[in-house]
């Protein structure tokens, strides 16, 4: 009793604050110390330009300072076609080997994965994870997270690596590459990119007398508006061909809706101030066009908060809508998932090429101004490499520079034309270099590879053979060509780290206005009223425009 | 004079002490609970209000650590908390929210607790891992099938039985068009669910603990269950009603899991689904960038929050009363 009693409240506290102060100096000091001592660079091979120069080069230099194996590791997301995004690195690393094999280079790279749904998921696991040596070594995510990731020294300026590999870069279409800049210099590589048509059906269209003959060509010249797409949904519904006008995706910050700002003549981010913008007049319009639909049954009241699997998909697919803003790989998922229920058997399956093609039409987002051009949205997806790859590998204090050549020559390699084709093919989404562009169009290499002939890693081509299987053929690879000029009338969403915010009160306001709990204009307010109560948005965002007075839809 | 000598007898008064407890059998008994709390209790809170006066941004701690902000965070929690037009539903949202789902866990807990005690072994065995279940599911997959049970469309469970059933003719979408009750109804149900079996496990030791006598012998007087429970198991769990009553009541304040999920997937509605805790976490989050910092200065008046409320329950719950040494028992 008497000890138990002997410790006071304030000597327990003591206690407490002197163990903590402990605890926290020693970390403190673990990580002063730390930084000082990774800051050591020796050994680097000067980088010519030309890869197998350069890459048999860093073999050799890792094997002299007694390299044997080196580890790497690749993380990213998507649907499940996308794979490519991580099996490039594997293949990219499988070749290399090969170089350094014949070149009797007793060096070997070995690659881990990591590939899940929701590359946002990557983005936020790579960030809690650098502080701690545990992010990956490359990641393929979208470059919107170029901007936070660079500016916290999290990924490393490819601009020097690049300036030795010129025609390297050159191979790219500029418009990616310009995505891939944060203040002015090169922070990524481009991965992939895509295009988001409108897609509208065939069948649908046909039963209401709707003539889709040069449709493409009348928004491309913006002849074809959100208003006379507005008239065809009606006329679809009230003729019974299909009970919506149109579907859209669901959710927070997906950058199909934001193409309606663009459409409307708005902007969301000033290059010169550096700043996001709120296009009030632009937001309106779209808000007043959705509303619109919803309002005449066209469009759910609920879209917002539609299941992908259940309802999205399915609703397209079946044909019970006339149009859907959808993306590229849609064209391909739904060869891949069974979304579409058999009218014979009554059971879910998925599409045949041949009914993709049967049932869809595709075309760019019209304008919302008559005469102005449709346009497309893209978000590239980006190989960033770690600003501290190759951290796991023995003599790294020593080799940092070594280890950071060679995973930028990983990467390079991983942009082998035919790894950027394949990726095209079975994802649907669209190659990033002209080379990779040409490769799609020889028939003779489509054919190896659907027949699986093609030289791969037989690790990389036993992971993706199912997916080749459903999804390389004739008709897939004239879709990826006809959708390819739609890169020239492409738009962007903002490389702005606070930009996420304000798609998520896009998104927010949408669904308020779809379900007839604010008005368009009161949207618009509401969005104001949450720029302003947040002081970091509000020193991010500059807001422009008024809402129109006399402005009317259709 | 006198304070000055006064004082050194403190000080070495207050030495002596902790030289005394660190010499006794009672330091190493409470030796591990005592590094169990500064380590996961107390560093987190010196680690957070030390953050909360930094930029921290997106855990670069190596960049971030030396630089401090004052009580910047602080001003912009305030600033955005009075400047928010959707903080009213939200706050009210999570009063109602922390009250109802706190009554479901706590009394719940005691019923299943006592209804099982009244069970035989297998039965209540059996009782007790199917309430367990929702706690053992992983919270995304948990979260998926109340959102496909309360789903606004006809895929949703619940309103293809009652659209089966004839009693609704279209489906009703509970989580966004009955405002607010159906956000709250969603979000208490999954939320209590998980939390009665917290309650039911430690009323159930707390039960099994109870001497045997005393319920044999209510029985041969000719009790019956209620009467047992009324005067004999209620009163005996006493300590432990305050216990759970206090934590659940905390762990409420605090949690955004299920809730998050149930938001961002759209089954509720984004106002009156949403507490305070994930109100915070959208707060410091939703952007590319993770502002740390914020989170930090936030989490620092949840945690003062958190205490103050505490207290509050302990003083309405009579704590001060049962920790009283009990008078001539010596």
């Amino acid at each position: 009793m008497k000890y138990c009693r002997a410790l006071s409240k304030t000597a327990g506290i003591v206690i407490a604050i002197i163990i903590i102060i402990g605890i926290v100096a020693g970390a403190y000091y673990y990580i002063s110390h730390k930084q000082i001592t990774t800051t050591k660079l020796i050994t680097f091979v000067p980088l010519t330009g030309d890869f197998n120069k350069d890459i048999i080069n860093i073999g050799k230099a890792l094997e002299q300072d007694g390299v044997k194996t080196v580890q790497l590791s690749v993380w990213s997301g998507g649907d499940p076609n996308s794979v490519m995004r991580i099996y490039g690195v594997v293949e990219a690393a499988y070749r290399i080997n090969n170089i350094w094999k014949q070149n009797n280079i007793n060096v070997e790279i070995k690659v881990t994965t990591r590939y899940v749904s929701n590359p946002n998921d990557v983005y936020e696991d790579y960030i809690n994870k650098w502080s701690l040596g545990q992010a990956p070594d490359i990641m393929a995510n979208g470059y919107t997270y170029i901007a936070s990731l660079a500016s916290e020294g999290y990924i490393l300026d490819l601009t020097p690596y690049l300036n030795n590999y010129t025609s390297f870069l050159n191979q790219f279409y500029p418009t990616l590459i310009d995505a891939m800049k944060w203040n002015g210099r090169i922070y990524g590589i481009p991965q992939d990119t895509e295009a988001r048509p409108l897609y509208i059906r065939k069948d649908v269209a046909a039963c209401a007398g709707l003539d889709l003959a040069g449709l493409a060509e009348k928004i491309k010249n913006g002849q074809f508006t959100w208003s006379d797409l507005y008239k065809w949904a009606l006329k679809v519904k009230e003729s019974g061909c299909a009970p919506w006008g149109l579907i859209h995706r669901k959710g927070s910050a997906h950058p199909d809706l934001i193409q309606f700002i663009y459409a409307f003549g708005g902007k969301l981010y000033d290059e010169k101030t550096g700043k996001l913008v709120f296009d009030k007049a632009a937001v309106y319009k779209w808000f007043v066009v959705e509303k619109t639909f919803a309002d005449h049954g066209l469009l759910p009241h609920d879209m917002m908060s539609w299941d992908w699997a259940k309802q999205i998909h399915p609703t397209v697919v079946d044909g019970k809508t006339l149009a859907f803003i959808g993306g590229t790989w849609h064209w391909f998922e739904w060869q891949t998932k069974a979304y579409y229920t058999d009218p014979k058997t009554g059971q879910q399956r998925p599409l045949t090429a041949e009914e993709v093609h049967k049932f869809f039409y595709y075309t760019l987002f019209p304008s919302g101004i008559k005469g102005k051009p449709g346009l497309t949205l893209s978000q590239p997806f980006a190989w960033m490499i770690n600003s501290k790859a190759g951290e796991q590998n023995p003599n790294y204090d020593k080799l940092k520079d070594l280890y950071h050549e060679l995973v930028f020559l990983v990467v390079v390699k991983a942009s082998d034309p035919d790894i950027v084709a394949i990726h095209s093919l079975i994802s649907g989404h669209l190659p990033v270099t002209k080379t990779a562009a040409e490769l799609i169009k020889n028939q003779t290499w489509v054919n190896e590879l659907k027949n699986l002939k093609v030289k791969l890693d037989p690790e990389v081509l036993n992971n993706i053979k199912n997916i080749i299987e459903k999804t390389v053929n004739p008709l897939n690879v004239q879709f990826l060509a006809n959708v390819t000029y739609m890169l020239e009338y492409t738009t962007f969403t903002p490389k702005h780290p606070q930009y996420p915010k304000l798609a998520s009160l896009f998104a927010d306001a949408l669904d308020q206005v779809l379900r007839d709990k604010m008005t368009p204009a009161q949207a618009v307010n509401y969005i104001v009223e949450k720029i302003n109560a947040d002081p970091d948005l509000k020193k991010s965002v500059e807001i422009i425009g008024e809402i129109p007075q006399n402005w009317t839809f259709p | 004079m006198t304070r000055e000598v006064s004082g050194d007898m403190t000080k070495s008064n207050l030495f002596s002490k902790i030289k005394d407890f660190i010499h006794s059998d009672a330091f190493i008994f409470l030796l591990p609970a005592i590094i169990l709390i500064i380590v996961f209790y107390l560093i987190p809170i010196v680690v957070s209000v030390y953050m909360s006066f930094t930029p921290l941004k997106n855990w670069n701690i190596a960049r971030y650590i030396h630089e401090f902000v004052g009580f910047e965070n602080y001003w912009r929690f305030f600033y955005m908390v009075t400047h928010d037009p959707t903080v009213r539903p939200i706050f009210i949202t999570t009063v109602v929210f922390i009250l109802v789902t706190l009554a479901i866990n706590v009394l719940g807990g005691l019923g299943l607790a006592i209804a099982t005690f009244f069970m035989g072994e297998r039965e209540a065995s059996s009782t007790q891992l199917l309430w367990l279940l929702p706690r053992m599911t992983p919270i995304a997959v948990y979260s998926m099938i109340w959102y496909y049970f309360f789903h606004g469309s006809a895929i949703g469970t619940l309103n293809s039985i009652l659209m089966s059933l004839g009693i609704i003719h279209k489906p009703i979408d509970w989580g966004q068009s009955i405002i607010p009750w159906g956000p709250w109804m969603i979000i208490i149900f999954v939320n209590g669910l998980v939390g009665v079996s917290y309650g039911m496990i430690v009323f159930t030791s707390a039960i099994s603990n109870i001497p045997k006598e005393l319920v044999i012998a209510a029985r041969v007087d000719g009790a019956s269950n209620w009467s047992i429970t009324k005067n004999i198991l209620i009163p005996l769990l006493k300590w432990h009603i305050v216990y759970v009553t206090t934590w659940q009541m905390l762990s409420l304040l605090t949690t955004y899991d299920h809730i998050f999920l149930l938001v961002e997937w759209g089954l509720v509605n984004r106002y009156y689904g949403t507490t305070w805790a994930l109100y915070i976490y959208n707060m410091a989050f939703t952007a590319a960038e993770k502002d740390l910092g914020l989170a930090a200065a936030a989490g620092v008046i949840l945690v003062i929050v958190g205490a103050l409320l505490g207290l509050l329950a302990l003083k309405i719950l009579g704590f001060e009363k049962m920790v009283k040494e009990p008078r001539g028992d010596i």
